[in-house]
């Protein structure tokens, strides 16, 4: 049986005149990773910082494990905002028992736990250290810790790739599969298309602070993909957007274009159009990539 | 609110403060620096206390005789500077034996010598020639022996009895006595304005360090990007209070380290028996329920002007764009500075009373008063609710502006926005 760990209903938030968030509605189950997927400025970092109750929505609901959001369900959630750092002068361990401390934890109770996962992330020996003595990569493995010290169901990770070493991402990536594995939820934040393309099981497009396309993932591809065509031609490529059959053109290097054409158009007839303009080498049906979804989305929404 | 949270942001703030070797070093530094200033100089003075065997030449052949047979005379029985004085007659060549002085006082025989010329009844002045003349211990008294000595001779030549006419003319002392509640008690009023003094720029000093920390402090939390990390975990609300009150202990355990220092120093016999009291400065007594009042003056003077800097932290980007408005906090904290020689001249004045009322004045003014003298418990209480109404609005104000602020980043906001800051809703 999965829960539901997180739900938002028709959730809104506006600063002054500007609207950040304008009625997003989604749900997190259980042993999935979520992607909240948007351009910058979009509206997912303030999303976020409505679930952490960091501001109040103008209007909506939001649930947390299968009902209206109350204070102590926070502790169950683990949060790496964007925006994130350390106590420069703190010692690690001290760093670490002050943000258990904070989420109600005592520190003879997770000194250990501490000790493991700085053993796990190969810095057994720096407990002592000052944060602003550790490598910029050390640095971020102490943030994680803290994100998951209290052992959440609910991870929260805004943007959680940028500016982390390779040796990060992948540790990273490894925990985001163990938590789904253990049958918990990770929301993942992101504008790297390819990035939530490779993790997620479900996804939820926000453009304009509006969800503009929200499910799994290899569904919503299914159901958009019908049309899309991978052409490998000489020529002039950019001479396809002309054609009224083309909704849109990802033109890449080495003479290769991603199409995705109208739903009602037809492939062959297409292609038929296509040979006047370019000499075509290679022309195939093919599951659209995320960014073309997202393209197409943002566009049909405008 | 919770008060666990705040207790461990607290905690966090207090230890970490505590644990830097920079807080020791500015603790410390006052207490020696006040102490290097009020000790040293007795006790290198009393070093200087010696015995000086001083030559005498005197022309008019009247002076000297007075000069020997009156010793210097002691103010407290223990007289600041000893002279011994050895009369020579004047020679037939004057010249050649001011010469052989000079060489007596270079080669060590003698430390000084006196020329007391023959028109000195009516010039008034004396020679006094020595390696040293800068002595400002020992030339006084010098100079009263030898103005005694010569206004003695004046006064007999004018046909009146000496000694008659220096016991009449003996000067009188004040003696101030300190009205309270608890009963007259002799206190020194410059002690008593001296005492004020101090614990006033004590509190002052004390206000304007640890509300610039908390400024810097706030800054540092958003500028190092710590502070949404814990704002996931704890209401801003809390943040700022458990900071405050963090902050305000570690400024608490500094005032009291110097006002310990201070008791210290001024137990009955300690200063005594390490520095000379210049006559008249008797100690001013602390009671416990001075020291209650001046910890709960400290407790609200840092609370309404850290709550003000805390906000200017979180509105701004950096400390450079945030001291153009922390100007207003020092602004407030100057005012009093101004106020307060005034107020130590009459500190029971309706002027004393109806500055040290306003909420933003009176932990500085208060304290000021209470040093002096204590004022009725009627104005003690009107003040602390007074600023203790001010202190929630301004606390009610300021955790508006920094619950907005501390998640801002990027271009430093005007005052419409700060406005609007302070009007948005939770």
């Amino acid at each position: 049986m999965t829960t539901t760990n997180l739900e938002l209903r028709e959730v809104r938030k506006s600063y002054g005149g500007l609207v950040a968030v304008d009625g997003v509605s989604l749900a997190v189950e259980g042993g999935t990773i979520f992607g909240l997927l948007g351009p910058n400025g979009s509206g997912k970092t303030s999303t976020i910082r409505m679930i952490m109750d960091i501001t109040a929505p103008d209007g909506g609901e939001i649930l947390l494990f299968g009902h209206p959001r109350r204070s102590e369900d926070l502790a169950r959630v683990g949060y790496l905002p964007e925006e994130r750092g350390l106590y420069r002068k703190m010692t690690v361990i001290d760093q670490l028992v002050f943000l258990g401390e904070i989420r109600g934890l005592k520190r003879r109770e997770i000194v250990p736990d501490i000790v493991r996962w700085l053993e796990r992330v190969e810095l057994g020996g720096r407990g002592a250290s000052k944060i602003e003595e550790l490598s910029k990569g050390n640095q971020q493995k102490v943030q994680l810790i803290g994100t998951i010290l209290h052992k959440p169901d609910l991870l929260i990770l805004d943007e959680p790739f940028s500016g982390l070493d390779p040796l990060n991402q992948e540790l990273f990536r490894a925990l985001l599969l163990e938590y789904r594995q253990q049958g918990k939820s990770v929301v993942l934040s992101t504008h790297g298309m390819e990035l939530a393309e490779r993790l997620c099981d479900q996804i939820c497009l926000i453009s304009q602070g509006r969800a503009i396309l929200t499910g799994e993932l290899r569904a919503i591809k299914k159901r958009l993909g019908g049309n899309s065509f991978r052409l490998s031609a000489d020529g002039d490529l950019e001479a396809l957007r002309t054609l009224p059959e083309v909704e849109q053109a990802v033109i890449q290097d080495g003479g290769v274009a991603k199409l995705l054409l109208h739903p009602d158009a037809d492939g062959a007839d297409t292609l038929r159009k296509i040979v006047d303009l370019v000499r075509v080498r290679e022309f195939r049906s093919e599951e659209p990539e995320l960014e073309q979804i997202f393209l197409k989305a943002v566009r049909d929404a405008a | 609110m919770r008060l666990d949270t705040i207790f461990v942001i607290a905690k966090r703030e207090y230890m970490q403060r505590i644990q830097s070797k920079g807080f020791w070093i500015a603790t410390l530094i006052l207490p020696l620096f006040i102490g290097s200033v009020t000790v040293l100089p007795s006790l290198l003075a009393s070093k200087a206390r010696t015995k000086q065997s001083v030559a005498v030449v005197d022309e008019t052949g009247k002076v000297a005789p007075e000069l020997t047979a009156k010793p210097a005379a002691a103010k407290d029985g223990k007289p600041e500077a000893e002279f011994v004085f050895k009369t020579e007659p004047p020679g037939s060549d004057l010249k050649a034996q001011r010469a052989a002085l000079d060489r007596r006082v270079l080669s060590g025989e003698i430390d000084a010598w006196l020329w007391i010329g023959r028109d000195v009844l009516t010039t008034s002045v004396v020679e006094y020639h020595a390696k040293n003349v800068s002595n400002i211990l020992s030339q006084p008294v010098l100079r009263d022996t030898i103005s005694g000595a010569v206004r003695r001779v004046r006064l007999r030549a004018a046909g009146y009895d000496a000694e008659r006419v220096g016991e009449l003319s003996q000067p009188v002392e004040l003696e101030t006595q300190r009205v309270s509640a608890a009963g007259s008690r002799k206190a020194g009023a410059l002690s008593g304005a001296a005492f004020g003094y101090i614990l006033f720029f004590m509190l002052y000093v004390t206000l304007a360090i640890w509300g610039q920390q908390v400024m810097q402090g706030v800054l540092e939390e958003k500028s190092s990007r710590v502070i949404e990390v814990i704002v996931s975990a704890v209401k801003p609300f809390e943040l700022m209070m458990g900071k405050l009150t963090g902050i305000c202990a570690v400024g608490l355990t500094q005032f009291c380290i110097w006002l310990l220092t201070f008791s210290v120093l001024t137990l009955p016999g300690i200063l005594a028996t390490i520095a000379t009291l210049p006559k008249g400065v008797t100690l001013p007594t602390v009671t416990p329920f001075m020291v209650l009042n001046f910890a709960f003056l400290f407790v609200l003077g840092f609370f309404v002007f850290s709550t003000f800097y805390a906000a200017i932290g979180a509105a701004f980007n950096n400390v450079q764009e945030a001291q153009q408005v922390a100007g207003v906090a020092v602004f407030f904290l100057v005012i009093p500075v101004f106020l307060m020689l005034r107020i130590i001249n009459d500190p029971g004045s309706t002027f004393a009373v109806v500055m040290s009322l306003i909420p933003i004045f009176t932990p500085l003014l208060m304290t000021l008063r209470i040093a002096l003298e204590m004022p009725p418990l009627w104005q003690l209480l009107l003040a602390y609710a007074l600023t203790l109404g001010f202190l929630w609005i301004a606390v009610s104000a300021c955790a508006r502006i920094y619950r907005v602020g501390i998640l801002m980043y990027g271009k430093k906001p005007t005052f419409q926005e700060l406005w609007k800051w302070m009007r948005y809703s939770t």
